[in-house]
């Protein structure tokens, strides 16, 4: 990092030393490499992609036959109980509650609140890496507020981004 | 003993140009040459996604103008960019990683912009601290190239309310109580509180000028003390487009506070309080 800062668009260039050469020549080894280990990884993919689809049709038919159940219930009944949890269990204080447990390397890219029997939540988040996401882990299994956690696949290329279903108990 | 070289700076805001060569000495800073060049209403306006700079020809004039005002020949300046255009983050930076990096992982998710637009520095604060800045690409360009246009060498780009802040944490004051620091731009200001060396709270906010503006900044001074744990009449200064009449104000409604620097000697015919920007000679 400069000793000052510069938000140029094109900061100021020096020139080139030994050490920058050799590591532009290590840097062409690794691309080597790396493109070797893509083409693996590209079989890899496919795989998986397969084995996605078909879990992707399973889980479809599974919600299909979740809404019609729903759809069984009272509706009046559904209505007032979204109600009472909405006054009891505010967003805002859902959403703090939540962001009270989560350490400073792993944020929130979505959050979805299902007001119903019981309040379910489902989150996107993203840590920078695993240790801080299995702490985060740990206090919501460990917090009163939060039952029935079940962590969703993770994608670790890179940062690591995961979903997570839980249920909220209301204080 | 020797004395720090003056530096050159330009500084664009929505109201005016402003720049001059200034230096750090003693408890006050040394106004070497300073000159102001207002600008027509709308010409430039600070926002963090669209072009900021809105009639190229009248702001390059305005910057020509200043540049032979300053007789600044070919010696490049630093340009600093105003208040109201970047994100602005105060972060507890993890030690396995920079700022940069951080920033990148914290910040620029919740842009709203493509993240490859996002040119991020930061102002480090010590170890595992850093005032992490993110503005859009385009914007910054929309600044250089009205800068070259008018035939003005880049040597850096900074941010006008990072300059002034790294500048007042310099001299954080008195040990002791807390103190909040206002940073006032044409469009936007920045209010920190920092206690014994140690940033607390930053906050930036859009202006809404007026008559009523003074109570309202005196309000958000008070909530920023209450953010930083201390309700109780903090250590208040003032730098940047408008202070001397925004301390004038306070003043006469029975408040205290005081110009973040001020100039040495005859300070070139302005307040230095007047020039956030002047933060950045001391650097």
């Amino acid at each position: 990092m400069s000793a000052e800062r510069d938000f140029s668009t094109r900061p100021r260039r020096r020139a080139a030393r030994p050490f920058d050469l050799a590591l532009l020549a290590a840097g062409a080894a690794a691309l080597l490499l790396s493109a070797h280990a893509t083409a693996n990884a590209w079989n890899a993919r496919q795989r998986a992609r397969a084995r996605l689809e078909e879990t992707r049709r399973e889980t479809l038919a599974a919600q299909s036959r979740v809404r019609e159940l729903e759809a069984r219930r009272d509706p009046a009944q559904a209505i007032a109980y979204q109600a009472l949890l909405t006054t009891e269990a505010p967003p805002p204080r859902v959403l703090a509650n939540l962001v009270a447990l989560m350490p400073g390397d792993v944020r929130l890219d979505s959050v979805s609140l299902s007001y119903g029997e019981p309040l379910g939540l489902r989150v996107d988040v993203v840590a920078r890496n695993a240790s801080s996401y299995d702490l985060f882990l740990d206090r919501l299994q460990r917090s009163p507020l939060f039952a029935d956690v079940l962590p969703g696949e993770e994608n670790r290329d890179g940062e690591l981004r995961t979903s997570i279903q839980m249920t909220y108990r209301a204080p | 003993m020797r004395r720090p070289r003056p530096r050159l700076f330009v500084a664009l805001d929505a109201g005016s140009v402003s720049g001059g060569a200034g230096a750090g000495s003693g408890a006050g800073f040394r106004l070497v040459s300073h000159a102001r060049v207002p600008l027509g209403a709308g010409a430039l306006a600070p926002s963090p996604f669209a072009p900021n700079v809105v009639r190229p020809g009248e702001v390059a004039e305005a910057l020509r103008e200043l540049a032979q005002r300053l007789d600044v020949g070919p010696a490049p300046a630093c340009l600093l960019i105003p208040d109201g255009i970047a994100r602005l983050a105060l972060l507890d930076v993890p030690a396995d990683v920079t700022a940069h990096q951080y920033a990148r992982f914290r910040i620029v998710p919740g842009l709203p912009y493509p993240p490859e637009e996002a040119v991020i520095d930061v102002l480090p604060l010590g170890p595992g601290r850093a005032v992490v800045a993110a503005v859009r690409r385009s914007v910054i360009e929309g600044y250089e190239a009205v800068a070259a246009q008018a035939g003005i060498g880049q040597d850096r780009l900074d941010l006008t309310p990072l300059a002034a802040l790294s500048g007042l944490l310099r001299e954080p004051g008195d040990g002791g109580g807390l103190t909040v620091d206002v940073i006032l731009g044409d469009a936007a200001f920045c209010l920190a509180a920092h206690q014994d060396g140690v940033l607390r709270v930053l906050r930036n906010r859009r202006r809404d000028p007026g008559p009523d503006e003074p109570r309202r900044l005196a309000e958000e001074v008070q909530r920023t003390s209450v953010l930083a744990g201390d309700g109780a009449g903090p250590h208040v200064r003032v730098v940047g487009a408008g202070a001397a009449e925004l301390l004038a104000s306070w003043r006469a409604a029975g408040g205290t506070a005081e110009p973040g620097w001020r100039s040495e000697g005859a300070g070139a015919g302005v307040e230095a309080s007047e020039l956030a920007w002047l933060g950045g000679a001391t650097a």
